[in-house]
This record gives C-alpha cells, structure tokens and sequence, in this order.
C-alpha cells in the first residue's frame, strides 16, 4: 500500500524561502498544505510537470504557469507513488527516451534530405541559374577564382610564355589562333588566353573567358588542329559557362554543408569552387557537350576536328592516372573518342597556320 | 554561483585572493552558533560514470546525425551538471531545452545569412579574396562572437533555476564586445601580462550585470592580486625565450646585414653561418630556451588554470554572500594526467585498430582499378577516421579535465552569509535563445 500523503520541500516562486509542507495524492491532483494544515494549492494531475533534479529527488512543476513555484520530494517510497498517480511524471525517464529517439530518428532524415538536395537539387538550381548570371558578374567571378588558380597552379608573371622578344612571334600566333576560334564560336565573353611554363598536359577554361594552356600540351601537340581542337574544347566549356554553374553548384553545397556543421568558412567557397575546376572536372555530360562544340567549331573552320580525339587519347596513354582530369581522365574516355571520331568532316582539310607559324607556338615557353 | 563557476572556468583560471581578514573575522562568531554549525559548502553529487555515458553516447548519435544532435547533448549536459550542483542541499536546476537552442541556431543562421553573402559580394567586386578582406572579416566575427557569448550567458543564466528563483543578466551584449575587443588587443600587446586585469574587468563587468532574483552579483578579485600570483608562471615561460631571442639577436652583425641586403629569406641562413661565428651556437640554444619555453608552458598550464579558478571563485559576491575557494594544484594536476593517460590508450587502440583496417581496406581498393572511386573511398575513409578521432579527444576532454574541473571548483568552496539566501525575491525574465544561436554558428559556444 503506497502512503497517500508525505513530506516535500516547497519554493513557491516568489521567493528564496524554503518551506517544509505536507502533500497528499488524492485522485486527479496533489493537495498542497502547510505542516498546520492551512491550503497552499491545488495541483492537477495533468498539469504536473516533472523538473530536472539529481538523483534520489523528485522535483515536479506546475507546467503552463509563468512562475517557478515547485515542491522536491526526497522520501523514494512517496516520490514513486506520486509517480504513480501522475501521467506526467517520467521518474524512469522511458517517455524522454522515447522522444530522444524520435529526434534521432528525425535528424538523419534530415541529413537524407540534404544529400538529395547536394545530389540532386543544387546541381539543377545551379543549372537553371547559370543563363541569368550576367557577364559582369561571370567576369568578377573569374577575377577572384583566377587570383586562387595562379596560386595553384603556380601560373604567375615569371612563368606566363611569351614574355621574351623570341617568344613573341609563338604568342602572336597563339593569340590570333585564339581570337580566330573566338571569333567563329560568336563567345558573348571577350577571350582572355595565356600559355603557362609548367609541364601539366592540361588547358583551363576559367569563368569570364580565361583560358591557361600549359607548356607540357603544347609540348604533347603533333599539330596545330590537335591544339586548336583543345582550345575549342576549352571554348565550348567558356559557351557553355560550365566554370560559373561549377560555382554556384559549389557555394551552394558549401553553404548547405557549413550550415549543417555549424562552421561557416565565408569566402572559402571561391577556393573549393576553383579545385573543383581543377581536380575533379565538370560532369560527363558538360565534357560531352564541350566535345561536341569543338567538333563544330573545327568543322565550320574546314580544319580537322578528330585531332582532338587523337591528342585526347595520347594523353591518356601517356599518363593514365595523373594529368589532366578536366581533357581526359574520364570514365567514358573511348565513348568521348568514338562520338569525336563519328562526327568530324572527312578531310580534305585547310591548314590552321604555316609550318613556320607552328614551329614558332611549339617554342613559345622555349628560354633561349 | 557555482554553476557560473565551471562555465567560465576554461576561460579563466585565476589567482586566489587572500582571504578577506573582514570575511574570516565575520566567519568564526558564527560557529558556535547552534544553527549554523558550519559555513555551508557547496556540493557536487554527479557520478563520473554516468558522465562518461552520456558523452560516448552523445559523440556516437553526433557522429550519425553530422552534428545535429549537439544541441540535445548540450541540453543534457547542462542538466547534469545543474542538478548535481549543490548548495546546503539545494541543487541547482536548468530549465534550458534543446528545441530553444535549435531555434536560437536556426535564428543566427538567417542573421548571418545576409552578413556573409554581403560579406562575399563586396570582396568579390572589390577584387580581394586576399589578407586585408581576411582580416577585416575576421574582426567583425570577433566583435560578434564576443557580443554572442555574452547574450549565450544571458540565455544560460536565466534557464537557471536555484530554489525557485532564476538568474538572469542585463547590460548590453556591445558594451561588453567592446570591451573585450580592446583588452583581448591588450592581452596581445603586452604578451599576456594584462590578462589579470583584462579578466577582472570583464569579470566586473559580467558580475555586476548578474541578479539571482534581485539580489545583484559583484566581483571582488583584484588583478593586482591575480597579476601577483601569475607573473611567476609568466617569466619561467616567457625568460628563456626571450633569452634564447636576445643572444641569436646578439650573434648577429646587423650593420654587415644591412650592407649586404638580402633579396630572400633564402639567402639569410647561409650568409649568416658565414659571417658570424657564434651563429650556430645562438641557434642551438634558442631551439633549446624555446623548447624549454614550451615545456614549461605545458608543465605549468594546469597550475595557471588552478590559480585563475581559484581566484574567480573567491571574488564571487552575491549581497552578503561571499564564496572562498581552497582548490589546491594536487588535484588539478591528476585531471590532466589523466587526460594524459586516457588519450595515450585511446591513440594506442585506434591507432592499431586503423593500422589493420587500412590493410583490409587497402587490399579491397587495389582491386578496384577507378582510380576516381579508390581516391573517393580513401577520402572518406580519411575523413570518418578524422571525425572519430577528434570526438574522442573531445569526450575524453569533458570527462577527464572539464567535468574534474567542475567538480573540483565546486567543491572547493564555502560559502558565508548564506543567511541572504533565505530572504531574495524573485525577478528577471526569460531571455531567448537568439545568443546561444549566434554562439554556436560562430563557433564561440560556451558549455
């Protein structure tokens, strides 16, 4: 038989002051009565509230009051059978653990939710985004990931081709190349190309219209068609404004992620967006699309657009499991070469330069 | 007070000042007194197991909600260690709950949210992604993060409930930015030895803005005081640095190096090896003053963190209600080594653990011949091993080190002029959760 009335301690919210009062289960609620016998409240069963208190102490509340009036039952026999009476006091804890679990249960689908919002939700926003983008702000893009890719890639004045009087009738070249395959791919960004001394067999486009080809496939090149057909490649990427979708994609999964995490790292966006670029390549379907609008372009220009493919598959023999992830480690490599093989022209074809003009481009970085 | 003891205690160990001669002349009358036995002490009833529980359990559903599950542990922690905080009998309470905390987060998140894409629009279009940007930005979260812990404290403080009454906390969460900004830039400038002074200010000014019910808080240390217990610490760490700095500085012919004008750093070292002679001894021994600098610092930070707790806990004031700490360095010391101990065995079993994983794991990979795929499964494999690692230090930190420190704070303590705690009324409201919010997203959060 559980005693239906024992000792408690008394706070009544009011003030400091503690009371030692008598407190008696009846059927739906505790009466509260000083040690004479004088009525202090009435409280419902349903609106008991059980507090947060060590161990060996009942501390139970009147829940929806304002105030922090609460009575603390020490004696364990009284405290269980107040337990008993009330729905709402949780003395073993079964009812938190419940909701515990819930929240648990909660928050990984939470986190499902947000990997099918990186997976699946922020590439196609980034996609729909991309065409409103205006050039201005593709180009103060560019500027900042350019910044960030000169530090990476080791691109600085020193190592920029070109500089030195007999390097400038290869830049020459260069440059008109580029501006000819401008010109016949009607770019809404004005083209911005320089040659780098470094020996990664790489090109890059980078937002607003930059493009960095590197010495080593300049190196790789057996003929101009194979580089222009690169840096068509390169353009269709620039048409196509992969490099600005690449970084809305980024900032937002980093936003989404430092949300999470509780850690924002503000302008860290740019720098990942620039690996991005640099490591780990654009999507199967962008690499496509980028082939397909060097094979166009080359065509339009009666020059050879297979060379790209063959270029393409020398690199990937050459260095199969380094280099250039954004030309040629892909999956879908002898895929990309068949669709590149099938839709070239046939020759005859015109010639892109002179053999002089050539030999000249193949010694731009050359230090004499 | 107890309760606010520990929470500041990482930031601020402090010196213990001499006892008030008034304080322990008020003290003896009392004892003979019937009631009054003795001055109350204050009281710690938490059992370290139970601790240990809730932190492994707490790292393991972080680790599968990415986090998301800090709030519900930040919760309970507070809980635990409320209740289990006791004075004369009466423990304390936390009345905070994890959904004010997620909402607070969320809050300070939609506040940021503006702050940081301006933030990121206003480098991009001036064109500098570089230092200048860097260390504006990093100010401004300075600023903020200090006006941030101060509003959490609000928050913690007025979820806090001691026999009926709860705490709470006014002032502007600027002014104290403010001033933290520019004593934490003084800190800085004189290598630390304001921080006595810096801590009592702010400490001053955080006591004087705190209220159980209406009975309003001081703070009593001295940095004087803290300064005259600390600067010992200070020189057997900061000496032989700056001994070890001076001679290399000495050995150095600094007219012949103004001649000879170096381009790069690159080209220093070997002109100095050949023209000054003592210059490779100088550099022997400033590796050896600044290894015994570092030594030091680490040997002697628990006796530093036992100082400035000690120090804090007798400055606490409340009316008539003085606290005076006895903590002693013994304990302190066996926290850490514990700490020691226990990260040494953890480091030992994971680190063989992973050993015989990375050959399982690695001879599974060989056969996969994508190296995209192999690179991506290394990669996490990576980050998973990194994300274990460190809540494991980080729980084996709260228990061995926070939780002692805890302990050993509260226990330390004897109150006089207990007698005022009968007799305070209630006020304050609650504050919301905003602060708290603002905290975490900062990355400044308190306990």
């Amino acid at each position: 038989m559980q005693p239906r009335s024992g000792k408690a301690i008394y706070f009544d919210g009011m003030t400091s002051a503690r009371q030692t009062i008598t407190v008696e289960i009846l059927d739906d609620a505790l009466a509260l009565r000083t040690t004479y016998g004088k009525a202090i409240g009435l409280w419902p069963a349903g609106r008991l509230d059980q507090l947060s208190a060590p161990d060996g102490l009942l501390r139970v509340g009147l829940h929806g009051s304002d105030g922090l009036e609460r009575i603390e039952i020490r004696d364990p026999v009284f405290a269980a059978a107040v337990d008993d009476m009330a729905e709402t006091v949780d003395r073993t804890g079964l009812r938190e653990r419940k909701l515990r679990h819930r929240v648990v249960l909660l928050s990984i689908g939470t986190l499902f939710l947000l990997a099918i919002m990186i997976l699946f939700a922020v590439p196609a926003i980034a996609r729909r985004l991309t065409p409103y983008v205006p050039f201005a702000i593709e180009r103060r893009m560019g500027d900042a990931v350019d910044v960030q890719f000169r530090q990476m890639s080791g691109a600085d004045d020193a190592t920029l081709c070109g500089q030195r009087p007999a390097q400038a009738k290869g830049l020459a070249v260069f440059d008109a190349l580029v501006a000819r395959l401008g010109a016949a791919a009607h770019l809404a960004v004005p083209l911005s190309p320089a040659v780098v001394q470094r020996s990664v067999v790489n090109a890059v486009a980078l937002p607003g219209g930059r493009i960095y080809v590197f010495q080593g496939l300049i190196d790789q090149a057996q003929s101009p068609d194979e580089l222009a057909g690169v840096i068509a490649h390169e353009l269709g990427h620039v048409a196509h404004r992969d490099g600005v979708r690449a970084m809305l994609e980024n900032g937002g999964v980093s936003f989404l992620f430092g949300m999470l995490l509780g850690d924002f790292v503000g302008g860290s966006a740019v720098m990942i967006a620039t690996r991005t670029v640099l490591h780990a390549s654009y999507s199967r379907a962008a690499e496509a699309a980028a082939d397909r609008f060097s094979v166009d372009l080359m065509n339009g220009l009666g020059a050879d657009a297979g060379a790209l493919g063959r270029i393409l598959s020398r690199i990937g023999d050459a260095h199969p499991n380094e280099g250039p992830k954004t030309l040629s480690d892909h999956p879908q490599t002898a895929q990309r070469l068949a669709a590149i093989a099938r839709q070239a022209a046939a020759p005859p074809y015109r010639p892109l330069m002179s053999a002089s003009d050539w030999q000249a481009v193949k010694h731009i970085c050359t230090q004499e | 007070m107890t309760v606010e003891a520990t929470s500041e205690a990482s930031q601020t160990a402090v010196p213990a000042a001499p006892e008030h001669p008034a304080t322990a002349a008020a003290s003896r009358p009392a004892i003979p007194e019937p009631p009054a036995a003795s001055p109350p002490r204050a009281v710690f009833t938490g059992n370290e197991k139970a601790y240990w529980r809730l932190m492994v359990r707490g790292a393991a559903l972080q680790t599968v909600t990415l986090g998301l599950y800090r709030f519900w542990l930040m919760t309970d922690v507070r809980r635990f260690l409320w209740c289990n905080t006791a004075i004369d009998d009466d423990s304390f309470e936390y009345r905070g709950t994890a959904l004010e905390l997620l909402a607070g987060f969320l809050l300070a998140i939609l506040l940021l949210l503006p702050f940081y894409a301006a933030y990121f629009l206003v480098t991009l279009s001036l064109g500098i992604m570089d230092a200048g940007a860097t260390i504006i930005g990093f100010c401004l979260l300075a600023a903020l993060g200090q006006a941030a812990s101060y509003r959490a404290r609000r928050y913690r403080l007025t979820r806090t409930i001691f026999r009926g009454l709860r705490l709470h906390q006014d002032g502007a969460a600027w002014a104290y930015a403010v001033r933290a900004i520019l004593w934490w830039t003084a800190i800085l400038l004189t290598l630390g030895l304001a921080y006595p002074f810096a801590q009592t200010s702010l400490e001053r000014y955080k006591l004087r803005h705190t209220f159980y019910g209406d009975l309003q808080g001081t703070f009593e240390g001295s940095g004087a005081s803290l300064f005259a217990r600390g600067v010992g610490l200070w020189l057997l760490v900061m000496v032989p640095a700056f001994a070890g700095i001076a001679v290399s500085a000495k050995s150095i012919d600094w007219a012949a190096l103004v001649v000879f004008a170096p381009k790069t750093p690159a080209e220093i070292a070997p002109w100095l090896e050949s023209a000054s002679p003592d210059y490779g001894n100088a550099v022997v021994y400033l590796m050896l003053a600044i290894g015994w600098s570092v030594l030091a610092a680490c040997m002697l930070y628990p006796l530093f963190q036992k100082i400035t707790l000690r120090w804090w806990l007798n400055g606490l004031r409340f009316g008539a209600l003085t606290a005076t700490s006895d903590l002693k360095a013994g304990p302190v010391y066996r926290a850490y080594f514990r700490f020691l101990m226990y990260g040494l065995a953890f480091t030992l079993i994971a680190g063989g653990f992973s050993a015989l994983l990375a050959a399982v794991a690695g001879t599974a990979l060989d056969k996969i011949d994508n190296a995209t795929v192999s690179e991506v499964a290394t990669a996490v494999l990576m980050l998973v091993g990194y994300v274990i690692a460190a809540l494991a230090f980080s729980t084996i930190y709260q228990v061995t080190i926070k939780l002692a420190l805890w302990r050993l704070g509260v226990t330390s303590v004897t109150l006089n002029g207990s007698a005022i705690l009968d007799t305070v009324k209630a006020s304050g409201q609650r504050s919301s959760s905003f602060g708290e919010g603002l905290a975490d997203a900062l990355n400044v959060g308190g306990i």
